[in-house]
């Protein structure tokens, strides 16, 4: 179905074209990598498409220890940006896992949050990072945590007529996503597994993507990991427990008993991978 | 609906068509302005061959809509040989033969010129190898195109 293309410059235009009912349905448009495909397909349908990518949340900043990332940065800009690198590997490892280069010079932080893809690569590690999703409507600002954002797959907190404006996340410089697929660049993971560390308060975060209904923390497993730098022993028993845990999909991806192995090896890679860079213990 | 789309391709004056709301970079070059260098492969992201530059980064054409780009530069395969670094990866491809059935290869050459660009002449042959991740070849022939890629490393600045 064809669509127009509008290109607000301001907030308060962006939100009130995509409240107008004159012209049918809107939908809003970041970098489009995920949504183009489905208006192509008919999966989404709208006579209307609101483009975000000339509003001023092409940015990140630090507040604080946190990073607040705009919603239409694009992954690549992300990705090398050095104090990102090295406060926020986890986030890092996650960016660099989204399809190739090319594509994450067009697909953002936001766009990934709002489509809420159940294998996303980006949501696990922001469920272990404790990242807040800031929110914009007609009626103000509103901040929802990502746990809460993302209810299930596909299905997301956003009310008609709001957009997703920044997400703010704490630092973690021990922290790491690891992931599986078939092939690099062009597939999805059959599983990802984030992990990271908070100083306050301490303790491990652990949460899986690939699951159902939604990428999901799983406290069980953060509960064994109790120390700053756990044992070879309670990283094993902290794997069983996510592998446990969780429930998985047999699809043309990988089989369910496949992916349960998968979980236990990748809680062990990611811990390993994000004291990497602490020296001695 | 359709409005005015100004690009700047291969370094010519800028010029202004009419394209409809939706229509992707790819169609604008290939049909509109009949570039056909650019090559349509799978039209969902996964395969590289529509790759061009867009302000000198590598973009996906057939996941870029025309008006959203408005006003930027363009570099094609047709315009590839005009900068120099795109010129080297050019030999490079032509000496390794690094193509079998050649679909891919406009591609491959304007996005391995766009992470050179991007990396910098000191970027690792893995490095390079990770930006083209996201290029297939169907024929399968990656060992010419990897060997293209070290060539164009060894090159002289």
């Amino acid at each position: 179905m064809p669509f127009t293309l509008e290109q607000p410059t301001t907030v308060e235009e962006a939100l009130r074209r995509l409240a107008d009912p004159t012209g049918g349905p809107a939908v809003a448009i970041a970098g489009g990598t995920d949504l183009l495909l489905d208006l192509d397909e008919g999966r989404v349908s709208a006579g209307r498409v609101v483009s975000l990518r000339r509003l001023p949340w092409n940015r990140l900043q630090w507040q604080g220890d946190s990073l607040v990332v705009g919603s239409t940065l694009p992954f690549a800009r992300l990705g090398a940006d050095p104090a990102v690198r090295a406060r926020l590997p986890g986030l890092v490892d996650a960016v660099d896992a989204v399809g190739s280069l090319a594509l994450r010079h067009r697909a953002t932080l936001g766009g990934n949050l709002g489509r809420a893809a159940p294998a996303s690569d980006v949501v696990p590690i922001l469920l272990a990072l404790g990242a807040t999703v800031r929110l914009v409507g007609i009626g103000g600002h509103r901040d929802v945590p990502v746990g809460r954002f993302v209810r299930s797959s596909r299905q997301t907190d956003l009310a008609p007529g709001e957009l997703i404006e920044s997400i703010s996340i704490p630092s973690a410089p021990v922290s790491a996503y690891v992931w599986q697929r078939v092939r690099p660049a062009n597939d999805v993971s059959q599983v990802g597994v984030a992990v990271a560390r908070s100083d306050s308060p301490s303790g491990w975060h652990v949460a899986l993507g690939g699951v159902l209904p939604a990428p999901t923390r799983v406290v069980e497993a953060e509960a064994l990991l109790a120390r700053r730098r756990p044992n070879d022993a309670e990283v094993e028993l902290a794997a069983q427990a996510a592998a446990q845990r969780a429930t998985f999909v047999t699809d043309k991806r990988a089989t369910e008993s496949y992916r349960r192995r998968l979980v236990s090896t990748l809680v062990r890679r990611a811990v390993a991978r994000a004291l990497r860079t602490e020296v001695g213990g | 609906m359709t409005g005015p789309l100004t690009l700047a391709i291969n370094g010519a004056h800028p010029r202004t068509v009419d394209v409809p709301d939706d229509e992707r970079l790819l169609d604008t070059l290939r049909w509109r302005l009949g570039m056909k260098g650019t090559k349509e492969g799978c039209r969902t992201g996964d395969c590289g061959a529509c790759t061009v530059l867009v302000d000198g980064e590598t973009t996906l054409s057939c996941l870029t809509l025309s008006r959203e780009v408005d006003g930027s530069k363009v570099t094609t395969i047709e315009g590839i040989a005009d900068d120099p670094e795109g010129r080297k990866v050019q030999a490079a491809f032509e000496a390794e033969e690094a193509l079998q059935c050649g679909y891919c290869t406009p591609g491959f050459i304007v996005a391995l010129t766009g992470v050179r660009r991007e990396l910098g002449p000191e970027a690792s042959t893995a490095a390079l190898v990770d930006g083209l991740q996201g290029n297939l070849c169907r024929c399968t022939g990656y060992l010419a195109i990897l060997r293209a890629v070290e060539r164009v490393r060894e090159a002289p600045r």
